[in-house]
């Protein structure tokens, strides 16, 4: 029986150029810029390995300020998400409150607005001097102090709980959509009362949601550059971020920047660290299956207070910064009435024709918007693909090295992709290519979330069903898996390209005058004074956004905060 | 039309060998189940002989075409096979006729004309006509079945593999596709392997069993032949209901139990230990004081412990006295015992079958 010519011949090893395109990937996007980051925060001059800028760093009273004041803020921004999120989670979750679609529709709007836009509406809403409700307040009162000081670090604190308690409200609502009231209703029968379900069994199922929500919270906080440029550095304080940002300013230390940075990079991985292992255990959240129930909560008398809170919160985070974004866009001198006088569309014609910077950072940011959302969805898309199909040995190091820039703040990044490619042999700052690496390494973890739940949702079994009837991997990716994937991967393109053009923390470092982006210019607007162009700059970036937004529900036939039913 | 022969197959997931050795034969137009619990590796050994997965020992021939070894593998698509996925495995994004016209794509030489006429035959012999251009997620599961029926058989494949076809279906139409399935089967005669863990579905649809436990084959052989003479306790209490009864050989054809002693149909080594298998409808009740049917008949008496009327039948557990053995008993509903009566029970020595020792042969 041994007919050698009969028996099949081992094919080529395809796990090898995978592994290696994989691996040279990785090279450029983490292991380069991060091994220059640890290089550069230890060199000294001369050569040798030295201490001496964590010392620097450590000793300075005014950065050990900058850490604790970032402490702070994060752990209220925290904290301040849940008290935002978790009930109106609830709320829009279980209830009957009147108008969910509504608040959930603000949710979502909040989520996709550019915080540091946020933040330049709450300058003029809550701004000491000129502030639109500190004027009113004075008119209506007579008083000279202000209602409220946004420049300080509760205001900072609310300002930054405006766009980043929607975290909390997606790990929330989701999860809560995945228990039966079943589980509830069990305890109600065996005589707990409200309180005591509330406590037993509904509380103990969303803790960890709550727990991993507040966590993902303080990591935003953490990370951010835009909002403590806007509202601390004019109060005359640092957070960690603008304290980096603040090293890059003639002469540049970035030696200290380096050693300042890698605290934030290890602090991010071990919440992240933590995060993983909380969430790790929520398998028991996940009960469902057949009589998965969710009979919703009747609210009774308080329904009106409760959505009367609810548009509180959102009229702070969207209506009244949008509105006041809009006044400034049309108005001659933002801080006065909007009457027919003051009405211009001057802003408009001062911000597209007669500023210089203006023109090229649009067509920057949709450059490198479309550059990056394009090679990143493929990306992930082939990534997420070779992962949950296991084709190559180690298939499981691929995803995490997908997840892994999800570590790294976009200052962090911005620093070490400025010491890696400012220096032979890859000198691209001064290039959109460092941008692009920048934005492509940042939001490869969201993509590759992204495609990986589209590629779980296509059953191996349709593929194997192609193969079988004859048809090669390669034929049955063509026939079968791209046009299911399609959709998915429009949506991974979509949540990139949001990502993209709001990008600011990494930017910030990066750009030189040639390679400014959007984001950029809105940022050095504001040393201008100029407010009605930074309002125009920004409305032009929310209608983008909401643009791609819509493409994406379109297309994935849902909203992007997640599975609902 | 060849067969299928798994020679010393062996597949490890990490620690865990799912298939240890296994050996198996289908002959040609033959419809072979394999039979198992979760878990016993049936279908990974359909997923071997598909080519998805790579044995780490043994080989898989098809006629004189080794397809499997460890060495290499040769990739499902060039196997002329078809399979039968437990979720159907229809394209949502293809109408009926698309999903089913898709193998023929690969079939040089085939004109368009001519890959439409055998996509509408075959439809019709599926009794789906007309359906052509609806898409799956507009049918019945039963009709998304005949789909994938059809889509498999409308190559023509030299095998058939199906992978728990009627499981997500409801009972009524599991049984109405059992004979389907039959039906087409004697149609074409493909030589087939259907992994179930339903043994009724088993034995209406083959025309052997291979009974798989633990990545082995423990029987091979008809329906009747598994269910009438099991080689092991596995095989007895995996097929049909039955009761094991665990004692010492006294001779050749006796086992003894405590104050039990049973006539067997034979086979014992006299002094080790043995176990024979009776099943339930095998046991016939009568009250106390009448005479057993042959003299060679077992003769024993017991107390009713509970009965449930089951329409047809009557299913009884009955306490043997003088031992600690309790017997279920299935009879006609004919003549009817309660809870405490005492009855005479008469098992002939054939129906006890000599169980072989624990586990795969």
């Amino acid at each position: 029986m041994t007919r050698q010519s009969r028996l099949p011949r081992p094919g080529l090893d395809r796990s090898l150029p995978v592994w290696l395109a994989a691996a040279l990937v990785l090279l450029f996007l983490m292991a380069l810029p991060l091994g220059w980051l640890v290089r550069v925060s230890v060199s000294q001059e001369g050569g040798g390995v030295t201490l001496a800028h964590y010392r620097a760093v450590l000793a300075d009273p005014a950065l050990r300020r900058a850490l604790g004041n970032t402490l702070v803020l994060a752990f209220w921004v925290g904290l301040a998400s849940i008290a935002v999120g978790a009930p109106l989670a609830w709320l829009t979750a279980r209830t009957d409150l009147p108008g969910k679609g509504v608040l959930r529709a603000l949710v979502l709007a909040s989520f996709v607005t550019p915080p540091f836009l946020g933040a330049f509406a709450w300058v003029m809403l809550a701004g000491p001097n000129a502030g639109l409700l500190n004027t009113l307040w004075r008119r209506l009162t007579g008083l000279d102090s202000p209602l409220v000081d946004i420049f300080t670090m509760p205001g900072l604190v609310f300002v930054v709980t405006l766009y980043t308690f929607p975290y909390v409200y997606i790990m929330l609502v989701n999860t809560l959509a995945l228990i039966a009231s079943d589980l509830e209703e069990a305890a109600a029968i065996l005589g707990a009362g409200r309180l005591g379900v509330a406590l037993t069994v509904t509380l103990p199922l969303v803790l960890p949601a709550l727990v991993s929500g507040f966590i993902l919270a303080v990591l935003q906080a953490l990370a951010l550059f835009g909002s403590p440029a806007i509202l601390a550095l004019p109060a005359g304080f640092h957070t960690i971020t603008t304290q980096i940002w603040s090293f890059f300013h003639y002469p540049p230390k970035i030696e200290q920047a380096a050693a300042f940075s890698l605290p934030l990079l290890l602090a991010t991985a071990l919440l992240l660290l933590v995060q993983k292992r909380v969430l790790g255990r929520r398998g028991y959240v996940a009960v469902g299956g057949k009589g998965g129930q969710r009979r919703t909560i009747a609210l009774g008398a308080w329904r009106w207070p409760a959505l009367a809170a609810g548009l509180a919160v959102m009229a702070c985070s969207i209506v009244l910064p949008y509105g006041i974004l809009a006044k400034a866009a049309l108005s001659r001198a933002w801080a006065q009435p909007l009457t027919w006088s003051n009405l211009t569309l001057a802003n408009f014609t001062f911000t597209f024709v007669d500023y210089g910077a203006t023109q090229a950072a649009i067509v920057n940011t949709l450059e490198l918007g479309v550059a990056t959302a394009t090679v990143g969805a493929v990306l992930v898309a082939l990534l997420a693909y070779v992962a949950t199909r296991r084709l190559v040995v180690g298939h499981q190091v691929v995803a995490f090295l997908a997840l892994a820039p999800i570590v790294i703040p976009g200052v962090v990044l911005a620093v070490a992709l400025f010491i890696a490619y400012t220096r032979p042999p890859f000198v691209l700052y001064g290039t959109l290519a460092i941008l692009f690496i920048a934005y492509l390494t940042k939001e490869l973890p969201t993509g590759y979330a992204q495609s990986d739940a589209t590629f779980r949702g296509i059953p191996a079994e349709l593929e194997d069903a192609g193969r079988i009837l004859g048809a090669g991997r390669l034929r049955i990716l063509r026939d079968v898996t791209a046009p299911l994937a399609r959709s998915g991967i429009i949506a991974a393109w979509c949540f990139i390209f949001i990502g993209v053009i709001r990008e600011l923390s990494a930017s910030i470092i990066l750009f030189t005058p040639a390679t400014r982006v959007m984001s950029v210019v809105i940022f050095d607007l504001k040393e201008e004074g100029q407010f009605g162009a930074i309002a125009v700059l920004g409305l032009t970036m929310l209608a983008l956004t909401f643009a791609t937004v819509a493409l994406m529900q379109r297309v994935l036939g849902r909203d992007m905060l997640g599975a609902r039913e | 039309m060849p067969g299928v022969t798994m020679k010393e197959l062996s597949k490890r997931y990490g620690e865990v060998g799912a298939v240890q050795g296994l050996s198996l034969s289908v002959e040609p137009g033959e419809l072979l189940a394999l039979l198992g619990p979760s878990g016993c590796g049936k279908t990974t050994t359909l997923r071997l002989v598909a080519g998805f997965l790579t044995p780490e020992a043994g080989e898989i021939w098809v006629g004189d075409r080794c397809l499997s070894s460890p060495a290499a593998v040769v990739a499902p698509e060039r196997r002329r096979m078809a399979m039968i996925f437990q979720s159907y495995a229809l394209w949502p994004h293809m109408t009926v006729a698309q999903n089913v016209a898709y193998g023929l794509r690969f079939k040089p030489g085939l004109a368009r004309a001519a890959r439409d006429a055998r996509v509408r035959e075959m439809l019709r012999v599926v009794q789906l006509a007309g359906y052509e251009s609806r898409y799956p997620g507009e049918l019945s599961g039963g009709q998304q079945q005949r789909v994938a029926v059809a889509r498999a058989l409308v190559v023509e494949p030299e095998i058939l593999l199906l992978d728990e076809p009627l499981s997500n279906l409801d009972a009524n139409l599991r049984e109405e596709m059992r004979f389907e399935i039959r039906r087409l089967h004697e149609a074409f005669a493909i030589t087939t392997l259907y992994v179930t863990h339903d043994q009724a579905e088993a034995m209406v649809i083959s025309d052997r069993i291979a009974v798989l436990e633990r990545g082995r084959v423990v029987q091979v052989g008809g329906a009747d032949e598994i269910f009438l003479r099991p080689r092991t306790r596995f095989v007895a209490e995996f097929i049909g209901r039955t009761n094991v009864i665990e004692g010492v050989a006294e001779s050749t054809d006796a086992l003894a139990r405590g104050g039990l002693r049973l006539r067997v149909a034979g086979g014992l080594s006299p002094g080790a230990p043995a176990a024979v298998s009776i099943r339930p409808h095998d046991i016939a009740l009568a009250p106390t004081g009448a005479a057993p049917s042959g003299p060679l008949d077992n003769a024993l008496r017991g107390i009713v412990k509970r009965a449930s009327f089951l329409g047809d039948s009557v299913d009884y557990q009955v306490a043997i006295a003088g031992t600690d053995v309790v017997l279920r008993v299935v009879t006609p509903a004919v003549r009817r015992f309660g809870a405490g009566d005492a009855v005479a029970l008469t098992i002939a020595p054939a129906a006890c079958v000599t169980l072989g020792a624990e586990g795969p042969a």
